[in-house]
């Protein structure tokens, strides 16, 4: 015999199937909410707690804990942006010269890193150090009850905890571009130059001839809206983390496998939005 | 004395990691092997990365797809579609399965040996005479290292099929010289380096993870750090291995 007390309800498979749907219905509800509050309370976040975001700031820029150590979100973002460029340099120079036009790893160097590579690496990057930082430490402030003594402190714990950390996040994003950037143009040059040997002239030729400044800025417009991104869906899981420090852990890889697929996701539509069909190469100056 | 502290930090970490990797491949072959675990751990990392490795893989592959399209039509030669679909298989196809590996698989992993060793039951298993390396390490870096290549697998089938329908499709390829071009410079040499980078990727990121897990000290906050510096160090050993490889395939 079964101890349950309550009685057995009919159709038991359908209203699982719907209880199902109408949860996740409701999660991306609860979600969406969330993430209209904490831009709402941006606003807020600037006026009073201008302390709390400056301090974010140098946090999220030199890193806490061990990542500081080995020299902090800076260095983590150029060093992924620094082997992916000299992946540029290996791929692109060796498939170019399986046709017989090595001379354009210059201008592949120019078109994929702005394009493609310095936003999809920013992005994986800023989901990797800052977001997953977030979400740790704002699960461990939620599991050891912190988020509530804020609460009943008085203080507006989305605006004081999450606003503030998008829009540090938004504004460490900047510089870190600016290192994704150079350190991608600079791995892809040094690889081709050095390591295969082209001379510099021809690569340079090249890249400057085919490098379009306008795509650049485009580019970064991209990087700042996936960083908003992110560090809303970082804050959103940290925030509502539960379950022990296990649930910390769970919660951090959960964060970094929705932003992941939203960052791509974002970068893809506004690439096609920005740029259209059409590559706007200098094909004939 | 503090900055000689605060300097070898890293380096006692890289070397402890290094030692545990160590441990674990000489454990490898000494039975007893922990068979169900594997198992179990296969399905738990399949689970939660299948779709996630699904939901990147499509916008990562449409973006590369379009990015090299709009340059090849701009040269007139949009029937290579399938040559920039054939490069772009070949070098996402495993970043795309690590990513997800290492955000998800490693990042469970991690947060669950850290619950296990901050409630001290790694030390309960080495009282009772287990090793802890070889019934828990060992079937999950396995089990990562397995399910990173069937992933891969299904993660080049999904950027082949994306890329052919948004070529074709989208941007009015011909589908006939897309089949043909695909061949053109990636070979049966760049799939058998492709299963070998998704093996290795899927080794070293549940080997950080692994390693960060039962290194794990300082409470719930503490787990939460593992598991962020289990991203970003797997996120970078994937990097330079990725860059390695590539290098080494076009060298040889």
């Amino acid at each position: 015999m079964t101890s349950s007390t309550t009685p057995s309800r009919v159709h038991p498979r359908l209203r699982r199937l719907f209880s199902g749907w109408v949860g996740g219905w409701n999660r991306i509800g609860g979600q969406t909410q969330f993430y209209g509050f904490t831009l709402r309370s941006m606003y807020d976040a600037v006026v009073h707690y201008k302390v709390e975001i400056v301090r974010l700031i140098a946090q999220m820029s030199l890193g806490t804990g061990a990542l500081a150590l080995i020299g902090g979100t800076v260095v983590v973002v150029g060093f992924l942006t620094l082997s992916a460029g000299a992946l540029v340099a290996v791929q692109g120079y060796n498939q170019l010269s399986g046709i017989g036009v090595e001379a354009l790893t210059g201008f592949v160097s120019a078109y994929v890193n702005v394009r493609l590579l310095a936003p999809v690496n920013a992005g994986i990057a800023l989901a990797a150090t800052i977001g997953a930082g977030a979400t740790a430490q704002l699960g461990a402030m939620r599991i050891a009850e912190e988020i509530d003594a804020l609460e009943v402190m008085g203080i507006r714990s989305v605006a004081y905890l999450a606003s503030t950390r998008v829009l540090a996040g938004v504004i460490v994003v900047i510089p870190l571009y600016c290192v994704a950037v150079i350190s991608s143009f600079a791995a892809a040059r040094l690889g081709t130059i050095v390591i295969y040997g082209q001379s510099s002239g021809v690569y340079d030729h090249y890249f400057n001839t085919f490098l379009i400044t306008t795509d650049l800025l485009w580019s970064f417009l991209q990087t700042i809206a996936m960083a908003i991104v992110i560090m809303l869906i970082h804050t959103y899981y940290g925030y509502t983390a539960s379950g022990g420090p296990a649930g910390v852990g769970e919660a951090v890889g959960r964060a970094v496998r929705a932003s992941l697929v939203s960052a791509v996701a974002v970068c893809l539509l506004g690439s096609l939005a920005i740029y259209g069909q059409s590559g706007n190469f200098h094909l004939s100056s | 004395m503090a900055l000689r502290s605060s300097m070898s930090k890293p380096l006692v970490g890289v070397g402890g990691f290094y030692a545990m990797a160590l441990d674990t491949l000489m454990l490898l072959p000494r039975r007893p092997f922990a068979v169900r675990e594997f198992w179990l751990q296969c399905w738990f990392i399949a689970r939660v990365s299948l779709v996630p490795a699904l939901l990147l893989a499509v916008p990562f592959t449409v973006l590369v797809a379009f990015t090299l399209n709009v340059l090849l039509i701009d040269f007139g030669a949009g029937d290579f579609a399938g040559t920039g679909a054939g490069i772009g298989l070949a070098q996402l196809g495993p970043v795309v399965t690590v990513l997800v590996v290492a955000g998800a698989g490693a990042t469970a992993i991690c947060a669950d040996l850290g619950a296990r060793t901050i409630r001290e039951e790694l030390d309960a298993l080495r009282v009772l005479g287990i090793n802890p390396l070889q019934s828990l390490v060992v079937p999950r870096v396995l089990a990562a290292t397995v399910v990173a290549v069937l992933l891969s697998a299904i993660v080049s089938l999904i950027t082949l099929v994306a890329s052919f329908f948004f070529a074709v499709f989208i941007q009015d390829a011909t589908p006939g010289a897309f089949v043909a071009g695909l061949t053109l410079l990636t070979g049966p040499v760049d799939i058998v380096v492709l299963f070998i980078k998704a093996a290795l990727f899927g080794m070293a990121a549940s080997l950080v993870g692994c390693y960060k897990g039962i290194s794990v000290g300082g409470g719930p906050a503490g787990v939460g750090n593992a598991v962020n510096e289990t991203v970003v160090y797997s996120f970078m050993a994937l990097f330079v291995l990725n860059t390695i490889i590539t290098a080494a395939q076009f060298g040889s």
